[in-house]
């Protein structure tokens, strides 16, 4: 692969500003063709703000963007592409389906204006109507849709004409539970077979998982990390993401000493009275560093009795019982672990138990 | 647990019947319908009614309904009507659309502050303004005649309005702002991403504009197209000022001319009304039905500020295109009045050594000797019909609402029904109506006959704004008064009003100011003695000179604009747009 394809588009140093807050504030990042990259955040980091930029809805403040060799929007070299010249399509939050025209009409829209034959537009139309599972509507109009119908339609109108680049602002937020579940995998699966690169907005971390090829974690503007699903999750880089991406336990810590390879030892004292523990220091902390210690409670071993005697003492406050797993909360000194157990271990209120801490899972993240 | 469960007294039916609610609601409903329904079902009657050559007799009969294409005026009369209405809706539509697109979605300058000046000409009365604009631009005594004779030593006459031509400018510009307000609420509330995803998808901005700006649209300017179209040709000042003196007779200068004066036609006067009803009722009808339902307000929840376009150096005429709208509908005609009531008589010709306020002193003073009695009578009738008209409505309109929108019962359909039917009616057809119906009784002839008129053309308005608000509060809180043990006449009191306290004012306001300016209903049932300053203002234009005509407008304007002010730091901005 070329580093054309590696940097399909290419996002440097973009700011904007809102009035005298600044919704982005410098970022950069760059997508490969093909790939299904996610903005994840809380609300209010800049996502949509970094989504209209790219798709030309607002003039930016500084930095640049360019998609291939074409230059979007620059602020130094004073370019600014209209949105109709950038060739995307955006999937809207609401998904702004015009509700004058009928579904085929709405999703014939991008192919009339790019002045295609009526034969090629009725065929093409067709085709992306069954892929988006919505052949049999093609007539209704769009007030007459449910809000799982609409979603597909925007979809369809966004992949018809084959842009080159495909945004989707928090498109599933506005349905159900169950509807969001089976609607993630379609349009993951609709991405993979028509291959647009693709830019998702959410603020729910189990839909970026789930879809993403790459996740970025956002806060206040800003890129928090960069990393496929599973590094994110099980490598977050300081503790702002290991809390926002699903559940851990925190510990502020010391670096005590660093060993070969990564590993180290850092004292948690400050939070469980004389205890240190092994774990994996990334390549810049030093001794004497302040980290936070990050353990997700999967990955907290517990047993009854302190053989080896390396145990953590605790105390178990709280088993809830989820059906494949126990959320248990245990109690050492001051600090509450969030552990998860198998049913099988039978742990119960009140239970003395030993807490093990797997040093390759045990993470120490910058605070 | 077990409790002995004490046997219910079984209440006697009428007992329980018997409630507060269900009295006041019977009683409101009954004055309503009586109120609403008598005079249409008279109007309807009369028109079959045929009087005979003296005078004195009727008779069963179609005569009155042949007359309509066989007189001699009534249909050229017609077709008047309907090129005013056309023209009209026609540059009102035109304005509306283009000031309100200017205001809701381009960076024009200091647009927060024009809006409230596009929207003064709705609470200005356009017989005024017809008033203002003969003395402008009337052939020989128009102000600006006068100017470019003198500035360019010209013959003749640049502008004239006296003629359709000048009924459709002066109403076109006095109807602007009804457009106005439907089609900015339309362009407010839209959802921008429906725009943003059209110039995504490659759409430029004009091809955005036109294919899906505009068709989200059209159902708001199409319902505001109708309303000026009906409601123009309802109106009655303006072609009775620039029309009808100089042989161009519309539907309501004629009917007019059928309730008073000496060749007065009660029988032919209503079936003209019936024409004007009819048409009103079909189209408010295909309003209502076809258009209203198609307006496609997305509202998603989502807070969002709509797009704004950059004009560039183009935001400079649309600056330019409001100022002068507001300055030919409000600035220029009430600078004219001024002027012109200066005077002692109106010569078209500006003298300053004669100015004095000497007609305001006769229009005003009503206890000098040499006061018009027409003028002064008119100033006091008007602030008691507005005061005590407005304070009626809305207490009518408070129980309606309540009746329609929390009781739910069989009557709330009928209410709903009954009140949607005054909306849009044009005043002089329901004063007809009112008039043939009351002519015998003893309130004929005196200002309660007035008040009837008054109250019941118009308190739907007030019962809309009320119904606006107490859709928006939950009706959870008034039920949890009534769990609280409180009586439905408390829980109104304690409750209910005290939430809808704003929309209560500003809905009284606005009928006091659309009374204080009433004139077609006035001017079919007023009498001597009761005349309104809208009547005055007639009296005034047709029996003594355009000078005096100007004091008693001016005075009018100043006190319409005072409660204009009013409204809005009551109402606030939004309160129009419902
Ligand atoms: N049109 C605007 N005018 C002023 N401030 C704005 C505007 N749009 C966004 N902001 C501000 O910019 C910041 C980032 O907004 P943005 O819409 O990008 O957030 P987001 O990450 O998409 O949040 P959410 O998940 O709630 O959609 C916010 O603080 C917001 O208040
Ligand atoms: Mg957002």
């Amino acid at each position: 692969m070329n580093t054309e394809d590696k940097n399909y588009l290419v996002v440097d140093q973009l700011v904007k500003w809102f009035g005298s807050d600044r919704a982005v504030n410098g970022i950069s990042f760059s997508i490969e063709k093909g790939s299904f990259l996610t903005l994840l955040g809380p609300s209010g980091c800049g996502k949509t703000t970094t989504l209209m930029s790219i798709a030309g809805l607002h003039a930016i403040d500084a930095g640049e963007i360019r998609v291939g060799d074409t230059i979007y929007t620059s602020r130094e070299k004073k370019i600014f592409l209209p949105p109709e010249k950038r060739d995307i399509g955006m999937v809207f939050q609401s998904y702004a389906i015009w509700p004058h025209m009928t579904v085929k009409q709405n999703v014939a829209y991008p192919l009339e204006i790019r002045k295609l034959h009526a034969d090629e537009i009725d065929e093409r139309v067709n085709k992306v109507l069954e892929l988006v599972g919505l052949s049999e509507m093609a007539e209704k109009l769009a007030t007459q849709l449910s809000g799982g119908q609409q979603q597909r339609t925007a979809l369809a109108r966004a992949i018809v004409s084959n842009p080159r680049l495909l945004l989707f602002d928090e498109p599933l937020s506005n349905l159900d539970l169950k509807l969001r579940e089976q609607m993630r995998v379609e349009l993951k699966r609709i991405q993979n077979e028509v291959g647009i690169t693709s830019i998702y907005v959410t603020h729910d971390q189990s839909e970026a998982l789930v879809m993403s090829d790459e996740i970025i974690v956002m806060s206040k503007g800003r890129i928090e990390q960069r990393d496929p699903p599973l590094a994110v999750y099980s490598k977050p880089v300081n503790e702002y993401v290991s809390q926002f991406i699903g559940v851990a336990n925190l510990l502020k810590g010391k670096v005590l000493s660093e060993a070969e390879s990564g590993k180290g030892k850092v004292d948690i004292s400050t939070s469980i009275t004389g205890l240190s523990c092994d774990c994996l220091l990334s390549s810049e902390m030093k001794k004497g560093d302040e980290v936070v210690v990050s353990v997700r409670p999967e990955n907290v071993s517990v047993s009854r009795d302190n053989t080896d005697s390396s145990g953590i003492e605790g105390k178990v406050n709280a088993a809830i019982f989820m059906g494949n797993c126990v959320d248990c909360r245990i109690t050492s000194g001051s600090y509450e672990w969030k552990v998860l157990t198998h049913p099988r271990e039978n742990l119960n209120e009140g239970d003395r138990v030993f807490l093990h801490l797997d040093p390759e899972h045990t993470l120490a993240v910058t605070p | 647990m077990a409790q002995a469960i004490a046997p219910v007294e079984p209440v006697q039916t009428w007992r329980r019947f018997l409630t507060q609610e269900t009295i006041v609601t019977v009683i409101v409903g009954l004055i309503v319908a009586v109120a609403v329904i008598l005079p249409l079902i008279t109007l309807v009657v009369s028109s079959f009614l045929v009087l005979d050559d003296l005078g004195f007799d009727t008779e069963w009969g179609l005569e009155n309904y042949i007359l309509l294409y066989t007189d001699r005026v009534i249909p050229k009369a017609i077709f008047n009507t309907f090129i005013i209405s056309s023209g009209t809706m026609i540059l009102a539509t035109f304005l509306g659309v283009s000031l309100a697109w200017i205001n809701a979605r381009t960076n024009c300058p200091w647009a927060d502050y024009l809006e409230p000046y596009n929207l003064i000409p709705f609470f200005l009365s356009p017989f005024v303004g017809a008033i203002a604009w003969h003395n402008l631009a009337s052939p020989r005594i128009g102000l600006l005649n006068v100017w470019y004779r003198d500035f360019f030593g010209a013959e003749g006459y640049l502008l004239n309005v006296d003629n359709l031509w000048g009924v459709i400018w002066v109403t076109g510009l006095f109807f602007t702002p009804l457009v106005y307000l439907f089609v900015i609420g339309s362009l407010r509330r839209m959802d921008p991403s429906l725009e943003d995803s059209a110039r995504t998808t490659g759409a430029g901005l004009l091809r955005t504009t036109l294919t899906i700006t505009l068709p989200l649209v059209t159902p708001a300017i199409l319902s505001g197209a109708i309303i000026v179209f009906v409601t123009s040709a309802g109106e009655f000042g303006v072609p009775f000022k620039l029309a009808a003196p100089y042989g161009w007779e519309t539907l309501t200068t004629q009917i007019f001319t059928k309730a008073v004066g000496d060749d007065a036609n009660h029988y032919l006067g209503a079936t003209m009304s019936m024409v004007l009803g009819v048409i009103t009722v079909i189209l408010i009808w295909v309003q209502r039905v076809y258009i209203a339902p198609r307006s496609y307000t997305t509202v998603t929840g989502k807070g969002f500020r709509p797009n704004v376009l950059d004009l560039g150096k183009w935001k400079w005429v649309a600056f330019g295109f409001n100022l002068s709208y507001i300055f030919v509908a409000v600035v220029l005609p009430i600078f004219c009045l001024f002027i012109v009531s200066l005077h002692p008589v109106w010569t078209a010709e500006i003298i300053p050594s004669d100015m004095s306020m000497n007609n305001y002193v006769k229009t005003l003073f009503w206890w000098r000797e040499d006061s018009i009695r027409a003028a002064t009578d008119g100033i006091i009738n008007s602030f008691i019909l507005a005061f005590s008209g407005a304070s009626i409505a809305m207490v009518l309109a408070l129980v309606v609402s309540y009746m329609i929108h929390r009781t739910k019962g069989f009557g709330s359909k009928v209410l709903d029904i009954l009140c949607v039917i005054p909306i849009g009616f044009p005043g002089i057809v329901l004063a007809m109506g009112v008039l043939v119906t009351y002519i015998q009784t003893p309130i004929y002839a005196t200002l309660w006959i007035l008040l009837l008129g008054y109250i019941t053309r118009f308190f739907p308005y007030g019962q809309r704004n009320i119904a606006s608000i107490m859709l928006a509060i939950s009706e959870e809180l008034d039920q949890s008064s009534r769990m609280s043990g409180a009586t439905w006449f408390t829980t109104l009191r304690r409750i209910t009003i005290p939430l809808l306290k704003p929309g209560i004012f500003a809905g009284w306001v606005l009928l006091f100011v659309i009374f204080l300016r009433e004139l077609s209903i006035s001017i079919i049932l007023y009498s001597t003695g009761t005349e309104t300053i809208s009547v005055g203002v007639y009296y005034l234009a047709n029996f003594e000179n355009e000078a005096l005509t100007s004091a008693l407008s001016m005075t009018q304007t100043v006190v319409l604009l005072i409660c204009i002010y009013i409204f809005r730091r009551v109402a606030g901005k939004e309160a129009l747009s419902a």
